[in-house]
């Protein structure tokens, strides 16, 4: 298992827009901007053990039980992104955390993603306690970011105001 | 603003929920969970939004034909039940609200066989200037379209899973 990161936020996922994530309007997908985030939620996994190797050894499983995205600006294939990723709260079973997606060189933000994940036993697949080892980790993570300002599009109410 | 648009409008469907539209989970959406992965639940509920865009003039021949596009601006998911590789999907979609250039609209994605609820969408949708790509307000046929929509979905009951925010409940 790595040691995990404890910069806040979380700032070590790279990417890069795919040619099959543009569609018609020639730009990355409504879909596959939650793509690209959910690779950003492997690397977050993986900082406490619960990412590929967890599932593969048949460890556990963590699924997502709710998203929020906020489509802040186009990005285009081949540009490169940067996910920074801050945990908001957890829990015994549950982490809840939203990533920024920004464009890597130009710097502006092009998407936020609000996720609530939790973790499930292999065999019922089911909601089940985080392991040990990986409580421990998340609980330094969370330290580490208990101290960042809640982003603005965390917690956001889905509508159209009334001007 | 455009006034017509220079292709053959669909006979508007204006039942409420809109009910037309059904998919099928592909293998590639299938993750290594043995499930639909999360980010391809929203491309079906995209898919299952491009079915309302075509019922108000929207489709493909809107993009084009260079007249206009739409972007989604904001969306929210809630994953009530896994989906496996090859489930047939059906979809309800209510308009819960719409101006001059949006509009609000609420998902359920529904296993089409065993009727279970899979997943639930809201999303803010825009209506694009294709030259500017910059807001704009809908073609005038097409609001017009809206209004008939809107005429019956607007009496709907408001769905329990919309206007969710997220967070841990403290029990």
């Amino acid at each position: 298992m790595i040691e995990p990161s404890l910069g806040a936020p979380l700032d070590v996922h790279r990417a890069t827009v795919l040619p099959d994530w543009i569609d018609w309007n020639g730009h990355m997908n409504v879909g596959f901007y939650v793509v690209a985030f959910d690779k950003a939620t492997d690397t977050l996994c993986n900082q406490f053990g619960c990412s590929w190797e967890y599932t593969r050894e048949k460890i556990g499983m963590t699924f997502v039980l709710e998203a929020h995205v906020t489509y802040d600006r186009e990005v285009k294939e081949g540009d490169p992104l940067r996910i920074a990723t801050q945990i908001l709260d957890h829990d015994a079973k549950r982490i809840h955390y939203i990533h920024m997606m920004y464009h890597g060189t130009e710097g502006y933000l092009a998407a936020t993603n609000e996720l609530m994940l939790m973790n499930i036993d292999y065999q019922t697949r089911r909601s089940a306690p985080w392991p040990e080892w990986a409580m421990e980790r998340i609980g330094k993570l969370a330290a580490a970011h208990a101290s960042l300002l809640r982003p603005p599009q965390a917690g956001r109410l889905i509508g159209i105001k009334k001007k | 603003m455009l006034v017509t648009l220079p292709y053959e409008m669909p006979e508007l469907v204006t039942r409420a929920p809109l009910d037309t539209h059904t998919s099928t989970v592909l293998p590639e959406w299938v993750d290594w969970n043995g499930h639909m992965n999360l980010a391809f639940y929203v491309t079906a509920f995209d898919q299952a939004s491009g079915a309302f865009m075509r019922n108000i003039g929207l489709g493909r021949r809107y993009v084009d034909g260079k007249h206009g596009m739409t972007f989604v601006l904001e969306t929210h998911v809630t994953y009530d039940r896994e989906m496996k590789g090859g489930a047939p999907m059906r979809f309800a979609t209510q308009l819960l609200a719409r101006d001059a250039k949006r509009v609000h609209l609420f998902h359920e994605m529904h296993h089409a066989e065993q009727g279970y609820l899979a997943a639930t969408n809201e999303s803010i949708i825009m209506n694009i200037d294709y030259t500017s790509r910059r807001s704009a307000p809908w073609p005038m046929q097409v609001a017009e379209r809206l209004e008939s929509v809107w005429a019956t979905h607007r009496d709907l009951p408001r769905p329990a899973k919309a206007g969710r925010v997220m967070g841990l409940a403290k029990k």
